[in-house]
């Protein structure tokens, strides 16, 4: 192949190869329909009354890959004075929150249902359960009501 | 009122105040308006799940976590127009979590995985259901063939820019971690191959 322009080339012929590339991909592989329904009913998540605790740690952006190795997942989120630790290690979560309390907290995930937490006196809280997929926390404690950023675990 | 209803300017996509004004109304309280901008911004968000080559599961999950996202922050966002880039940057940094994760397996770069559709059905399959004519069912078939013997970067690429409504370069930037300015020349370049392969396929 030389540099030159191939017959058809050109911007328009660009755009033309485009638009057949995504008339193709429309029919080939669009968003499935199921996912888009639960994008829809996602909306429902905005209506959440509750202070927002923002991812500040993840381990997955700090460590380089190591493949096949079990290591854990560190994650910290922050908001409304809160802090939670998580350590999620092949399906198994251990928290703490700070600073120590007690509190009520859920475990949203993408598929199954809310999962009900108690973290003790001293803010530990354990889950053995916890799926693969999109994960949030609610969480109250005293006054204050927060809810994790989704992410994938 | 739905996101297709908008005005397209094609090549430049989208009219972005509309999906900023979609934006503000779904914050605002508009369900409409959210599914709207869901049925507008879910290409882009799928393609850009499906440009890193995720496995199936992983790449529903992505998608889900991302809208999850937005709507968490929906009363956050500070540039409602930007909200296709967001939901880019926000999508690639949950693919590049997910390669790391070392409870996946490695990324695959197993064509099996981009040539099934998102929903299970072979290629074959989707073009078969889709009742186009059957000089048209090839084309397309001829098309989608010769895209997944592309090299990975072209791919990747190329899988952003055929979301739809075509993406902003601003979305594709995002989506895929390049600098706009190199957008264009890199496409110039895989759609040239893009051609060539056809043509030896003798499609034109």
């Amino acid at each position: 192949m030389n540099g030159g322009e191939t017959p058809g080339g050109g911007r328009a012929g660009d755009d033309a190869i485009e638009d057949v590339l995504r008339h193709a991909a429309g029919i080939i592989d669009p968003v499935p329909a199921h996912l888009l329904q639960a994008a829809v009913e996602a909306y429902a998540l905005a209506s959440i009354e509750a202070e927002l605790a923002e991812l500040v740690f993840d381990s997955l952006t700090q460590s380089a890959p190591v493949r096949g190795t079990d290591r854990p997942r560190l994650l910290t989120f922050r908001g409304n004075g809160l802090t939670l630790d998580l350590e999620i290690t092949a399906g198994r979560l251990v928290g703490q929150l700070l600073p120590p309390q007690p509190a009520e907290i859920e475990l949203l995930g993408g598929r199954s249902p809310a999962a009900a937490l108690t973290a003790d006196a001293a803010g530990r809280f354990v889950c053995d359960r916890v799926a693969a997929g999109p994960f949030s926390l609610h969480c109250r404690a005293g006054g204050a009501v927060i809810t994790t950023e989704w992410l994938t675990v | 009122m739905t996101y297709y209803d908008l005005p397209d300017t094609k090549g430049g996509a989208v009219d972005r105040d509309s999906v900023g004004r979609l934006f503000q109304a779904a914050a605002d309280g508009d369900a409409a308006a959210w599914k709207a901008l869901v049925e507008g911004l879910s290409p882009l968000v799928w393609s850009v799940v499906r440009a890193h080559g995720l496995a199936e599961a992983d790449g529903h999950e992505v998608y889900q976590t991302t809208w999850f996202r937005l709507a968490q922050h929906l009363r956050r966002i500070r540039e409602p127009d930007g909200v296709g880039s967001w939901l880019a940057s926000t999508a690639r940094h949950e693919c590049l979590k997910v390669i790391r994760s070392a409870r996946r397996l490695s990324p695959t770069d197993d064509p099996e995985i981009l040539d099934r559709a998102g929903d299970g059905r072979t290629p074959e399959q989707a073009v078969i259901d889709s009742e186009e004519a059957e000089a048209e069912a090839e084309r397309i078939r001829q098309v989608w063939a010769a895209f997944q013997e592309l090299g990975e970067n072209c791919r990747r690429l190329l899988r952003v820019l055929m979301a739809s409504p075509p993406p902003s370069y601003r979305e594709v930037s995002a989506a895929l971690g390049i600098a706009v300015g190199s957008i264009g020349p890199i496409r110039q370049r895989c759609l040239r191959r893009l051609r060539a392969r056809l043509a030896e396929r003798g499609v034109r």
